[in-house]
């Protein structure tokens, strides 16, 4: 299905403006306006800037957090599977990915600049430490792996400027490197749920439960391979190759499976608490909760293990979409929507919140794509010539 | 790196325990405010608290106005409506529906509840909250990078921050923790004129507190505020009407951080787990690509590999 496609891109691409342009363009916008957003709440402070107070002191910034890190666990999923597992059939999807894992934490770091009530004092959780608070070992665990990620990306500048001794350090070391991000994530994709087990006044108790910290990895991984799913099909368009059946099944049909424990626990977890008669109260929260675990997992997970279903191109990408949807909705429910403030005051984010995470969201997918067409995204001759 | 003091040892418990059984009889002997010299003596022996008895309040704004001035906050002469950055204590003023089914005005003076086991201390990102020998839950100001968890965690709804300013702070109240260490009471319970705000030693307020609703039948609800909520809290209250109708929360027994601590001890146990569980992975996957290869090059003849 791919070859026509790309194909026909190709013929696009020798006559007039190729359409990567205009995604360039209106990218370059979006983070243009992202940069004066950003100063202006820099300069002016969050309380003027933001719809954010003292009962809602997190917003979308943290939404969005919550969001990516999950979403970038794609980079340590796909690192997990093919450099530590050395499951060799998904290599050509580990690049786009761990590129993707690269972009996704330095837009969560470009966020929490500008959530921050201090950013002149962004580094003050590494030389004051508090060892009980699930956000101060968050903060370690990123810039740690932030660093993990942007060793694992480094062959792709490496080879492109054909770098013989900086490749082969790095294929060297990327088992190691590997291993190490892959525990960093474990930690920090698990102790993100930590974080709101602080929280059971606000948090309604749907989504509040001890086992926070295992759903919160187990989403993450299946968002994860989801969004290795789209990220390879995006690249191999990018670059017009075709995409191996192969990869985009098998990374498929992990993130149902992936999905369908999640779904097991989450259910599972509720019925032990007695809360099933809450979950299909049809109430506000009952419905937000059925529609997260109904379109983000169970109708992806049917989709991809039906095996007359799931071979259709349409549910190829269809399916890992709406898991990514739905763990989208499970970060935002947890973060604003399933939260109850003291005094029932409400939060509105303001047109600067947007446009500056819009702004964030367009720089990082830019980059992305402008790295997979610039480094060597699929390119493993080097790899291969290094590597035994 | 300032260690976060959570709670007392086992042993300190036992030590405070006796003391402040002593203090209690002594207290239940002499009702009434204690002395300065007895409370500035007990800040360093058994940690303090305040009794808030809301059937004495009158509403006179004295505590919020004394709160402003001790900490220097801004326009001291308006009582404040709200906890903010600007006002570390207000006094909230409830209408109600009392026993007998008549509109009943009620004044709660709301401010840090100083828990003693603090779910702000727990989770604050760089340890700028502290929870003292003495009682005060105190903030340092030099540390905080504001990320603002700690509002999310406080089951009160206390830390406040400063949204006007570009490099906003948090603020709450300190229970003016240097007054406490120069000998004496706190600013707001030292203003008060009715008696409705009581400070002494915890154990020994607890002990006022039971004796007092004990020998006045009806003039309280059988329940101190503070005595159990979230694992117990340095600030107590007595009241006529129940709490949750004057906007406490109703909280459990147990300290707010109980699970997140738990999960957070176990970290290096689950780092070791995954690391040990990506290397032996790592070991047996490559142990097998380099059987597969020996195969390979056994079929294919020598350099098979390439």
């Amino acid at each position: 299905m791919t070859t026509d496609v790309s194909y026909l891109e190709r013929k696009a691409a020798t006559t007039a403006i190729k359409p990567g342009d205009v995604i360039v363009a209106v990218l370059a916008c979006l983070t243009l306006l992202g940069v004066v957003a950003g100063v202006g709440r820099l300069v002016l402070g969050l309380g003027p800037t933001t719809g954010l107070n003292d009962e809602y002191p997190w917003g979308i910034w943290i939404g969005f957090d919550f969001l990516l890190i999950a979403f970038a666990g794609t980079g340590f999923t796909m690192a997990a599977l093919v450099h530590v597992f050395r499951l060799e059939q998904f290599k050509d999807a580990v690049r786009p990915a761990v590129l993707a894992g690269l972009l996704g934490y330095t837009a969560v770091l470009l966020l929490l600049v500008l959530d921050l009530g201090r950013p002149d004092r962004f580094y003050h959780f590494i030389i004051s430490w508090n060892l009980h608070s699930p956000l101060f070992e968050v903060s370690w665990c990123v810039l740690l792996y932030t660093t993990v990620l942007v060793i694992e990306n480094s062959p792709f500048l490496f080879e492109r400027l054909n770098w013989r001794w900086p490749v082969q350090i790095a294929f060297k070391i990327m088992p190691v490197v590997a291993i190490v991000g892959v525990t960093l994530s474990s930690l920090h994709q698990s102790t993100l749920g930590t974080l709101y087990l602080n929280m059971p006044h606000r948090i309604n108790p749907l989504w509040y439960t001890p086992i926070l910290p295992v759903l919160f990895f187990t989403s993450a991984v299946m968002a994860g391979l989801s969004l290795a799913v789209l990220v390879y099909i995006l690249a191999t368009r990018i670059v017009g190759r075709p995409a191996k059946v192969e990869i985009v099944d098998g990374l498929g049909k992990g993130a149902a499976l992936v999905a369908l424990i999640y779904l097991v626990m989450k259910v599972g977890d509720l019925a032990l608490a007695g809360k099933l008669p809450a979950l299909f109260a049809l109430d506000e929260m009952s419905l937000l909760m059925l529609a997260e675990l109904g379109i983000g997992v169970v109708l992806p997970a049917a989709l991809l293990l039906v095996p007359t279903v799931g071979r259709r191109p349409v549910v190829r990408w269809l399916a890992p979409a709406l898991i990514l949807a739905g763990v989208f909705a499970n970060r935002f429910d947890i973060t604003l929507f399933a939260q109850r403030a003291p005094d029932g005051a409400i939060y509105v984010p303001s047109w600067l919140e947007w446009l500056s995470t819009a702004g964030i969201l367009s720089a990082v997918a830019l980059a992305w794509y402008l790295a997979v067409r610039f480094l060597v995204i699929f390119d493993s001759r080097a790899e291969e010539q290094y590597h035994h | 790196m300032k260690p976060t003091t959570v709670g007392l040892s086992r042993r300190e418990f036992v030590r405070t325990a006796g003391l402040t059984v002593v203090a209690a009889a002594a207290g239940l002997a002499l009702p009434g405010k204690v002395s300065l010299a007895q409370a500035s003596q007990e800040s360093f022996s058994a940690p303090v608290g305040v009794l808030i008895d809301l059937t004495r309040c009158v509403g006179c704004e004295s505590c919020a106005l004394a709160c402003k001035r001790a900490n220097g906050l801004p326009n001291p002469d308006v009582p404040p409506t709200e906890l903010s950055a600007g006002a570390y204590c207000y006094v909230d003023e409830r209408k109600v529906t009392g026993p007998d089914g008549e509109t009943v005005t009620q004044f709660v003076k709301r401010q840090c509840m100083h828990c003693l086991h603090p779910a702000c201390v727990s989770a604050c990102t760089v340890g700028a909250l502290t929870k003292t020998p003495e009682g005060p839950v105190v903030y340092d100001r030099s540390r905080c990078f504001g990320c603002r968890y700690c509002q999310y965690a406080c089951p009160f709804g206390v830390p406040a921050y400063e949204w006007r300013n570009p490099i906003g702070l948090i603020h709450k109240c300190q229970l003016c923790v240097g007054r406490l260490r120069a000998g004496q009471e706190p600013a707001c319970t030292a203003s008060c004129p009715t008696g409705a705000l009581r400070f002494g030693s915890r154990d020994m307020l607890i002990a006022q507190a039971r004796a007092q609703i004990d020998s006045n039948p009806g003039r309280y609800v059988n329940h101190i505020y503070g005595e159990h909520e979230v694992g117990g809290t340095s600030v107590l209250y007595l009241s006529r009407l129940p709490f949750d109708q004057l906007g406490f929360p109703v909280l459990g027994r147990e300290p707010v951080p109980r699970y997140a601590e738990a999960v957070m001890s176990s970290t290096p146990f689950v780092a070791l787990t995954v690391a040990a569980i990506a290397t032996s992975g790592y070991l047996l996957a490559t142990r097998r690509e380099h059987k597969l290869a020996l195969v390979k090059s056994e079929t294919r003849g020598p350099g098979g590999l390439r």
